[in-house]
C-alpha cells in the first residue's frame, strides 16, 4: 500500500505533516469480495461451523434462553 | 410539472419518465388509478361473489352507526352475514398469497432435484454448506455419502412438503419451542403446503364454515405453511442452488440502463431463468454477436423480486421496483422486457407496443396476449436463455430515437442473509447474534422493524417506504427489508453504511458503525421474509430477551401492499408473534368483528396482532411504541447499574 502524507492543523503550531488514511476504501468489488462462506474448506468443517456458529438450532450443548425448557 | 403529478412518486427518475410518458401519449397505472376509484363495497371486504345467487353486497350503513336491526339485514341471499363474507374474502387472499409463493417454492424444488440427479445441465450445487444445513433440518442422512446422493434426499423431502397430508412441516421445528406450542394448542400447526391452500378455499366456498373465528383458523394455517414452509423452502434451496447472499455492492433506478448496450429487463419472481441468462449474458458468442449489431456488451437489468435475486447473488443492477415496470419501457431504451410469474402487469404489451421493446413471457403458468413466448426448459436452460438473448440483440437496431434514460441511480449494499448477518456479528469462529442482543438491552438499538411489501398506484411511490424507514432509524430501530419495499429504500440511499451517520439515531448509528453495516438491511426477494422468521428466532435463541418471537422489541409493516401475497406474509408475520401494521386500505373493515378478531383478539391468541394506519409515519410510531411496550415487559425500558454480588448474596440466590 502507498503511503500518503497530509497537512493538518495542529495547535500552536501551525500545519504539521502527519501519516494519512492507510486503510482501503470500504467499496466491495467484484463477485467474490464479501463471499465467507467459501472459508468453510471441507464437510467436516462445514458441520462444525453449523454446530457452533448455528448453534441456535445445530449445536448439541446449547439452547440459549430456552435451556429450561422441555423440548416442544 | 403539476402538483398532482409530483404526488405519484418521490423518485426523480420516475416523474422524468411519467412527464416523458404523457408526451408519448402512453397511459399508464399511475394514471388509471387516478381515473378508477376502487370499489368501495369490495375495498373493506363486504362483497361476496362465491356463488352465482351473488354477488352479494352487505355495506355497512352511509353516514350513521350500525343499528342491531341494520346488522340483522346485513346478509346476502343465502344469509352469511358480514362477518362470514370479510373472513372469507380475507382467508381467500391468504391462499392465493400462500399458493404463489409455495408455487415459486416448488418450481425451485423441481429444479432443485433435476439438478441434484444430474438432468439440469448448467445448474449445480453452489452453497454444499448450505445442503448440510438443510439436511439437518429434513433429517436426510450426512455420513459420507456425495453430495449429489444427499441432495436428491433433500429434494425428495422437500417436495414431500407440500403434498403432505398428515404430521407437521419439517421447518416448524426451527420456530422457537414456545411458539411451536402456541401453534399446537390453537391447532394451526400446517399439515401439508397444497393441503392448507386446498382446505382455505373449500372451506371458504359457499355453505362451508360459517364461523368467522374457525375460517380464520385455517387463514393463520394456510399462513404458517407460505411463511415456515413454501416460502422457507425457496428460499433455501435456492440458496443451496445459487449461493447463499453474501453483501454485494449493487446499483438501483433506471439509470443503471445504458445507451450503448443491449438493455434486456429481467422482470418477475423465481431466479431460474435469470440465474442462466446471467450466465449466458457472458458466453463470448452472445457477446461477440451484441457487438455485430452495434451494441457495445449487454446490460442485464431486474426488476421486482426477480431483481433482487440477482442482485443479492451476482450484484446485478435493478432498474427498478413494481410501480417502475411500465417507466422502464417509457425510457424507450429497453431492448427486451423478459417475464416469469406474478406482479407484472398486463399493460406491458402495450407499452412494449408505443416503442421497440420485445416483452417475453417465458412461464407455462403465465403468458399474455401481445407478447412473444419462449418457454423457460430447466433441462435445456442455457439453450432457452441464449434464445432470450438473441431476441434481445436482434431487436437492438430497432432502438428508435425516442430515447430518454434518466440519470439517477444509486449505489446500495444487499446480501444480508440470516447467516451472513450471523457471521458479520461475531466472525467465522464466533459468530453470534449476542452483539445483537446486547446492543438491544442496552438500548443502543431500540428494536428491530421489518418493513416489506409492494408498490401501490394509490398511494405516492415509495412515499410511505421511505418515510416510515427513516422514522424508524432515526429513533434507533435497525430496519430489515425484503422485496419492493427494500428497492425503495435503496434508491433512497438508505441501504449504504453511510446512510447510519446521515439518518440513524446515535446509538443506532455506532453500533452500525462498529459492524460496517447500513441501518436498513436488504435481505431478499419477498420469499426471503422467510429469512426475518430465521433471524427473529435467533434472536430469541441467543437469549436475554424473552423465550418467544412476540417477547422480541420488534414490529413488522407493509406500507405500500397491494398483493394478496402481502395479505399471507402480514399474517404469518402475526401468526409468528410479529405486531404488524399495513397502511393504503384494509380488507375487513366492513365488519367490526373481524377486524376486532384481527386487531385485538389476536394479540391473546398469538402474542401480537395486525394494525392497519395509512400515515407512515403514524404508522412508524405505532410500531415504535410496541417495541417500547416490549421493551418495558423484559424490563429493559431503562438503565440498570451493575450490581456485584458478594457471597452473601450469592448464597441467597442459592437458596432460592
Amino acid at each position: 500500500m502507498e503511503y500518503k502524507n497530509e497537512k493538518k492543523e495542529a495547535p500552536g503550531r501551525g500545519k504539521v505533516e502527519v501519516l494519512g488514511a492507510t486503510y482501503e476504501e470500504g467499496k466491495p468489488c467484484g463477485e467474490e469480495t464479501g463471499r465467507w462462506r467459501q472459508k468453510l474448506r471441507n464437510r467436516r468443517e462445514q458441520l462444525q461451523y453449523l454446530a457452533e456458529g448455528e448453534r441456535y438450532w445445530y449445536g448439541k450443548d446449547w439452547f440459549g434462553s430456552e435451556k429450561r425448557r422441555n423440548p416442544a | 410539472m403539476a402538483d398532482s403529478e409530483k404526488k405519484k412518486s418521490i423518485d426523480k427518475a420516475s416523474l422524468e419518465m411519467l412527464e416523458k410518458a404523457c408526451g408519448d401519449n402512453v397511459s399508464l397505472a399511475f394514471d388509471r388509478a387516478a381515473v378508477m376509484k376502487p370499489c368501495p363495497i369490495g375495498e373493506v371486504g363486504n362483497c361476496c361473489i362465491m356463488c352465482s345467487m351473488g354477488p352479494c353486497r352487505v355495506p355497512l350503513p352511509k353516514g350513521r352507526k350500525e343499528t342491531p336491526e341494520d346488522k340483522r339485514k346485513r346478509r346476502g341471499v343465502c344469509g352469511a352475514t358480514a362477518e362470514t363474507i370479510a373472513a372469507r374474502n380475507f382467508v381467500r387472499k391468504i391462499a392465493a398469497g400462500t399458493a404463489a409463493h409455495s408455487d415459486h417454492g416448488r418450481a425451485v424444488s423441481e429444479l432443485f432435484l433435476a439438478t441434484a440427479k444430474g438432468q439440469a445441465p448448467g445448474y449445480e450445487i453452489r452453497d454444499e454448506q448450505k445442503l448440510m444445513q438443510v439436511a439437518l433440518d429434513f433429517g436426510v442422512e450426512i455420513g459420507e455419502r456425495t453430495i449429489e446422493e444427499i441432495a436428491v434426499d433433500v429434494g425428495n423431502k422437500a417436495m414431500a412438503e407440500f403434498g403432505r397430508q398428515e404430521g407437521e412441516l419439517l421447518f416448524l421445528k426451527k420456530a422457537p419451542l414456545k411458539r411451536q406450542e402456541i401453534w399446537r394448542k390453537e391447532g394451526v400447526a400446517p399439515r401439508g403446503i397444497d393441503r392448507e391452500v386446498v382446505e382455505a378455499m373449500h372451506r371458504t366456498s359457499a355453505g362451508v364454515d360459517q364461523e368467522y373465528h374457525n375460517l380464520m383458523r385455517q387463514g393463520v394455517r394456510a399462513s404458517l405453511a407460505d411463511g415456515w414452509g413454501g416460502s422457507m423452502i425457496a428460499t433455501e434451496l435456492q440458496d443451496i442452488l445459487f449461493g447463499t447472499p453474501t453483501p454485494v455492492l449493487g446499483q438501483i433506478n433506471l439509470g443503471v440502463l445504458k445507451d450503448n448496450e443491449v438493455n434486456i429487463v429481467i422482470h418477475g419472481h423465481e431466479p431460474l431463468l435469470s440465474e442462466m441468462l446471467a450466465a449466458a449474458a457472458q458466453d463470448k458468442d452472445i457477446i461477440k454477436l451484441a457487438k455485430e449489431k452495434g451494441a457495445s456488451g449487454i446490460n442485464l437489468a431486474g426488476m421486482c423480486c426477480t431483481a433482487n435475486e440477482i442482485l443479492m447473488r451476482h450484484g446485478i443492477p435493478l432498474a427498478g421496483n413494481f410501480m417502475q415496470q411500465e417507466l422502464a419501457l417509457v425510457t424507450g431504451a429497453v431492448d427486451a422486457m423478459v417475464v416469469d410469474v406474478q406482479c407484472i402487469m398486463e399493460s406491458l404489451p402495450d407499452i412494449a407496443q408505443c416503442y421497440h421493446t420485445k416483452l417475453i413471457t417465458t412461464s407455462a403458468k403465465a403468458m399474455m396476449p401481445g407478447a412473444m413466448h419462449i418457454e423457460f426448459d430447466e433441462h435445456k436452460a442455457m439453450e432457452s436463455a441464449k434464445e432470450v438473448l438473441r431476441v434481445a440483440i436482434d431487436n437492438f437496431p430497432r432502438r428508435g430515437t425516442n430515447v430518454a434514460i434518466p440519470k439517477q441511480k444509486t449505489d446500495l449494499i444487499a446480501g444480508f442473509s440470516h447467516e451472513t448477518v450471523n457471521y458479520l456479528l461475531g466472525g467465522l469462529f464466533r459468530s453470534s447474534y449476542r452483539p445483537l442482543n446486547d446492543n438491544i438491552i442496552n438500548g443502543r438499538i431500540r428494536g428491530v422493524a421489518g418493513v416489506v411489501g409492494c408498490n401501490n398506484a394509490r398511494v405516492g411511490h415509495n412515499e410511505a417506504h421511505i418515510a416510515m424507514v427513516k422514522e424508524l432509524i432515526k429513533n434507533d430501530v435497525l430496519v430489515l427489508q425484503t422485496g419492493c419495499s427494500a428497492m425503495a429504500s435503496a434508491m433512497a440511499g438508505l441501504m449504504v453504511p453511510e446512510a447510519a451517520a446521515k439518518y440513524a439515531g446515535a446509538g443506532l448509528a455506532s453500533v452500525c458503525e462498529a459492524v460496517g453495516i447500513p441501518p436498513v438491511l436488504h435481505m431478499g426477494s419477498c420469499v426471503d421474509n422467510s429469512r426475518i422468521l430465521i433471524a427473529a428466532t435467533a434472536m430469541v435463541k441467543d437469549g436475554g430477551l424473552g423465550d418467544d418471537i412476540s417477547d422480541l422489541p420488534v414490529a413488522g409493516a407493509g406500507p405500500e401492499w397491494m398483493s394478496e401475497k402481502a395479505i399471507a406474509i402480514g399474517q404469518y408475520f402475526v401468526a409468528s408473534g410479529v405486531y404488524t401494521v399495513f397502511g393504503v386500505t384494509w380488507p375487513t373493515t366492513g365488519s367490526q368483528e373481524l377486524t376486532d378478531l384481527l386487531f385485538k383478539e389476536f394479540e391473546d391468541i398469538y402474542g401480537a396482532m395486525w394494525d392497519f394506519e395509512p400515515d407512515a409515519v403514524k404508522a412508524a410510531n405505532l410500531m415504535i411504541a410496541h417495541i417500547d411496550k416490549k421493551r418495558k415487559a423484559l424490563g429493559i425500558d431503562k438503565a440498570r447499574d451493575r450490581v456485584l454480588y458478594d457471597m452473601e448474596m450469592r448464597r441467597e440466590l442459592e437458596a432460592v
